[in-house]
C-alpha cells in the first residue's frame, strides 16, 4: 500500500501560497473560485492506490509517472478511467521520456458525484488508482447502544483527529417505516446537541421505547456530508431485573440446600456419639456437646 | 468423625485442622468468594469506560470508586475479625455478601459519581471486607498439613475470575448497558451468601463471659480490645512480620499499575503490552498453586520460603526496566513471567505463616490487624512510584524503588526471632497457662486481655485475611 494522503494541502500547489484549509487566494475561473492542486505519484510496481481526501471544490491535476520496464517501448497507450470505465477522449499515446512514461489530467471536482475512483492506466499493465473522498466518520460502534426508559443517552460521532473539521454537524433519525430522515432538531427540549471541532454528541433525554432506532450523524463538508449510523435500543428495566431475580432464587435454593444438609448431618452426629459412648454421665454429656460446639469452630467436620 | 477435644488442651504442639473433607468444600467457597471480590474489582475497568462516557468525568475521578471500595475493604477488616470473635463467622460473611450485592444494586440508580462512591465504593467495600477476612481465617484454621496449598488454590481464583469476568462484563454491558450489567453483577455477588453458609456455626459458650464483661465500662473496652486482638500490637514478632509485609506492599502494586505504561513507553504496541500482563497473570496463578503445594511438603520452613520469594520478586521487579532497556521483547516477557510467578508464590504463604506467629486462637484478629496495617504500604506505594515517574521521566526509578522495598521486607523478616533455626519453633498457644508457649515464636506469652479460657478462644472463629492485592489491582 502506498501513503495515505490526508490533506490535499500536503501536495504542492501550483500557484497558491496559503497553507490553510480553506484556501484564501484562489484562482478565479469564470465566477467560480477554485483552488488548484496537483498530485504527482510515481508508480512502483504495477498497481498502486492513493487515497485523496478533499474538502472543497478543487481543480485537481493528477500526475502519473511510470518507470519503463524491460520492454522500453518508445510509445505506449495510456488512458484514464472513472470507477473502472474508460473516460472518453482520454486515450493518448505516451512517449518514453527519460526512461519514464507520464500521464496527466485535470479533473474539476465540484460536486459529490465527482468523488470517485480515478485511475491512470499505462498500456494494459500498470495503473495508479486515486480514491477521492471527504474525511469519514471514525469508529462508529456496530453494536446497538443500549439505554433505559426514563434515562438519557449520549450518541457520539467523531472524525479522526488528523482530519480537518467539518463546517457543521447534523443529526437525523430514520423511522422504521420509511427511510425518510427527520432532522432531530425538530423536537427541542428532549434533544441536546453538543458540537466540538471533531466530535458531536447528541443527548436524548427522557427516553421512551419509540426512541429506539437508527440515528445518522452527518459531518458537513462543502463537497459532501460524511454520514455515520448509530443504532439505539431502549430497554425496560425489567429485563435485567428478571435475571437478577433468577440469580437471587438460585442463591436462596443453594443456601437452603446447605442448611438442610447441615441439619441432616447434625441429626446423625449425636446419635453416633451417644452410641459410641459407653458411660454417659451428665457431666460427660455436657462436655461432649460443648466439645462438639468448640471443635467445629477450629476444625471443620470431616464429611 | 469429629475429634472431641478434651477441655484443657495445652499439650498439642501444632494447632489442629482436620485437613480434609468439609475443609475442601470450604476452600471451594473461599475460591468463589475471592473471585467475586477481587476478581470483580479487577474487572471493573469495563464499567469505568462506561462511567467516563456517561457522566462525562475524568478517568481519575472514576478510578476513585475502586480506591474507595478497597480502602473500605481494608479498614473494616479488624472490625470483621472482632465481629467474628463476638458472634460467628457465618453471620459476618452472610452480612458481607448482602452488603456487597446491595451496594452494587444501589449503584445502578446512580445519577452522579458521588452516588457511585457511596454505593459501589463504601457499601460494597464494607461488604467485601466482612467477607474475605472470616472466610480466609476459616480455611486456614481448617488445615494444617495442606494449609498453603488450600490457600494458594483459593487465591488462584483472583487471576482466573479476572480472566473470566472481563469478557463476561463486556458482554453484559453491551446487552444491558452499565445499569443493567451492574444489577446482574450485584446479583452474582449474592452468591457470597451461599459461600458463607458453608461455614459451620459453632455454639458459642462465650455468652456468659460477654455478660460478665458488659457490666462495667472498663470491662467492655477490655472485651473490645480482646476481640480486636489489640494485644498483638505489643508483640515483637507480629509487629516485625507486619512491617515486613507492609514494606512488600509498597512495591507490590507498582508492576500491575505501571507495567503496561512502561512497555508502551519503551516502544512496544498496545497488544504486546497487554500480552505481557496476561502472561504475568498466568504465571501468578501458577506461582500461587505451586508455592502452596511446595510449602506443604515440609522440606523447608515457610518463613524461609516466604523470605526467598520476597527477595526473588524484588530482584525481578528491578530487572523489569533493565531487561527492557535493551529493547528486547522476549527479555521483558521472561522477567515479567518470573515476577508473576514469585509474587503469586509469596501471596500464597503470607497468610499461611500467620498461625506460626500469632497462634491459631488469635488468627482472626491477627489477620485483620495485618490487613489494616499493610494497607498503608499500598496507599503509599502507587502514588510514590507515580511521582518518581513524573520526576525522572521514566519508570526505571519506580521499579527499582519498588523492588528494593521487597528486599527490605525480606530483610525485616530475617529479624524475626528464631529465623535462622532450621526447624519451626512450636507455635504460641496464646495463653499464660500454657508453658509451651514460651517455646513459641513469641517472646512472651500475651495474656493481658485473654480472660477467656480454652473453650471460648477455640470457639472464636478464625478470621482475617489480607491479601496484598487489596488495592484491587
Amino acid at each position: 500500500m502506498s501513503a495515505y494522503w490526508i490533506l490535499l494541502l500536503l501536495i504542492s500547489y501550483r500557484d497558491i501560497s496559503a497553507t490553510t484549509f480553506d484556501a484564501t487566494t484562489p484562482t478565479m475561473v469564470s465566477n467560480i473560485t477554485y483552488t488548484s492542486a496537483v498530485m504527482s505519484v510515481v508508480l512502483k510496481g504495477e498497481n498502486q492506490t492513493e487515497n485523496v481526501q478533499l474538502l472543497n471544490r478543487v481543480r485537481l491535476e493528477l500526475d502519473c509517472t511510470w518507470a519503463a520496464n524491460e520492454n522500453k517501448q518508445p510509445n505506449i497507450t495510456g488512458y484514464w478511467t472513472r470507477d473502472g470505465d474508460e473516460i472518453e477522449d482520454s486515450r493518448l499515446t505516451v512517449p518514453l521520456q527519460n526512461e519514464q512514461y507520464n500521464l496527466k489530467r485535470v479533473f474539476n471536482i465540484e460536486h459529490e458525484e465527482d468523488l470517485r475512483k480515478y485511475s491512470c492506466v499505462f498500456g494494459s499493465q500498470a495503473q495508479i488508482q486515486f480514491i477521492l473522498t471527504v474525511p469519514g466518520i471514525d469508529h462508529v460502534p456496530d453494536k446497538p447502544i443500549v439505554s433505559y426508559i426514563g434515562d438519557y443517552v449520549a450518541l457520539v460521532c467523531k472524525i479522526k483527529d488528523t482530519a480537518p473539521k467539518p463546517d457543521t454537524w447534523r443529526w437525523y433519525k430514520s423511522n422504521e417505516t420509511d427511510k425518510v430522515r427527520t432532522d432531530v432538531l425538530a423536537e427541542p427540549g428532549r434533544y441536546e446537541i453538543k458540537n466540538e471541532d471533531l466530535k458531536t454528541t447528541l443527548v436524548v433525554y427522557n427516553l421512551t421505547k419509540e426512541d429506539s432506532g437508527v440515528y445518522h450523524c452527518g459531518a458537513v463538508y462543502p463537497l459532501k456530508t460524511s454520514v455515520g449510523e448509530l443504532t439505539l435500543n431502549v430497554l425496560s428495566f425489567m429485563e435485567p431485573l428478571k435475571i437478577l431475580f433468577a440469580i437471587v432464587a438460585e442463591v436462596i435454593i443453594l443456601v437452603a440446600a446447605i442448611l438442610l444438609f447441615e441439619k441432616w448431618q447434625s441429626k446423625k452426629k449425636p446419635r453416633e456419639e451417644n452410641g459410641m459412648n459407653p458411660l454417659p454421665t451428665d457431666e460427660m454429656m455436657q462436655e461432649e456437646s460443648n466439645s462438639l460446639g468448640e471443635s467445629s469452630a477450629l476444625r471443620q467436620r470431616n464429611v | 468423625m469429629t475429634m472431641s477435644k478434651p477441655k484443657a488442651d495445652t499439650q498439642t504442639v501444632e494447632p489442629e485442622g482436620p485437613d480434609g473433607g468439609w475443609g475442601w468444600v470450604l476452600v471451594g467457597a473461599l475460591f468463589v468468594s475471592i473471585g467475586l471480590v477481587f476478581g470483580l474489582v479487577r474487572s471493573m475497568g469495563i464499567f469505568f469506560v462506561e462511567f467516563i462516557q456517561y457522566f462525562g468525568e475524568s478517568a481519575q475521578a472514576v478510578s476513585w470508586i475502586t480506591s474507595t471500595g478497597v480502602a473500605a475493604l481494608q479498614f473494616i477488616s479488624p472490625v470483621a475479625a472482632a465481629l467474628c470473635n463476638a458472634y460467628n463467622a457465618r453471620v459476618v460473611v452472610i452480612t458481607g455478601g448482602i452488603l456487597a450485592g446491595v451496594g452494587l444494586i444501589l449503584a445502578t440508580q446512580a445519577t452522579s459519581l458521588l452516588h457511585l462512591y457511596l454505593s459501589m465504593g463504601v457499601i460494597s467495600g464494607l461488604g467485601w471486607g466482612l467477607v474475605i477476612t472470616p472466610m480466609l481465617a476459616s480455611v486456614i484454621a481448617s488445615f494444617t498439613r495442606r494449609r498453603s496449598l488450600a490457600v494458594g488454590l483459593a487465591f488462584s481464583s483472583v487471576g482466573l475470575s479476572a480472566f473470566a469476568f472481563n469478557p463476561l462484563f463486556q458482554m453484559l454491558v453491551e446487552m444491558y448497558a452499565w445499569r443493567g450489567a451492574l444489577l446482574i453483577v450485584g446479583g452474582l455477588s449474592f452468591n457470597i451468601i451461599a459461600c458463607g453458609a458453608v461455614i459451620c456455626v459453632q455454639k458459642t459458650p462465650q455468652a456468659p463471659a460477654k455478660v460478665m464483661r458488659r457490666s462495667t465500662c472498663a470491662g467492655m473496652l477490655q472485651g473490645i480490645s480482646s476481640y480486636l486482638e489489640l494485644s498483638l500490637l505489643c508483640e515483637r514478632p507480629f509487629l516485625t512480620y507486619t512491617l515486613a509485609i507492609t514494606f512488600t506492599n509498597v512495591g507490590f502494586f507498582v508492576p500491575y499499575v505501571h507495567l503496561v505504561a512502561h512497555s508502551r513507553q519503551v516502544g512496544f504496541s498496545e497488544y504486546q503490552a497487554a500480552f505481557i500482563m496476561s502472561a504475568g497473570g498466568v504465571a501468578d496463578i501458577l506461582g500461587r498453586i505451586v508455592s502452596g503445594w511446595f510449602a506443604d511438603l515440609g522440606n523447608f520452613r515457610m518463613i524461609h520460603l516466604l523470605a526467598m520469594w520476597m527477595s526473588l520478586a524484588g530482584v525481578f521487579i528491578v530487572l523489569l526496566p533493565v531487561s527492557s532497556m535493551t529493547g528486547s521483547y522476549p527479555g521483558l516477557m521472561v522477567v515479567s513471567l518470573l515476577y508473576g510467578f514469585t509474587s503469586g508464590a509469596l501471596t500464597s504463604l503470607v497468610f499461611s505463616v500467620m498461625p506460626k506467629i500469632v497462634g491459631l486462637k488469635r488468627l482472626a484478629g491477627g489477620l485483620g490487624l495485618l490487613q489494616l496495617l499493610e494497607s498503608g504500604g499500598g496507599l503509599v506505594g502507587v502514588p510514590l512510584s507515580g511521582w518518581l515517574r513524573d520526576k525522572t521521566g521514566n519508570y526505571t526509578a519506580s521499579f527499582v524503588v519498588a523492588g528494593s522495598f521487597f528486599i527490605l521486607g525480606a530483610l525485616t523478616m530475617a529479624t524475626l526471632p528464631h529465623f535462622f533455626s532450621c526447624t519451626d519453633p512450636p507455635p504460641p498457644q496464646g495463653q499464660s497457662k500454657n508453658p509451651q508457649s514460651e517455646l513459641g515464636l513469641m517472646a512472651q506469652p500475651a495474656a493481658i486481655t485473654d480472660t477467656d479460657d480454652d473453650k471460648e478462644t477455640q470457639s472464636k472463629s478464625i478470621v482475617g485475611a489480607a491479601t496484598p492485592e487489596l488495592n484491587g489491582r
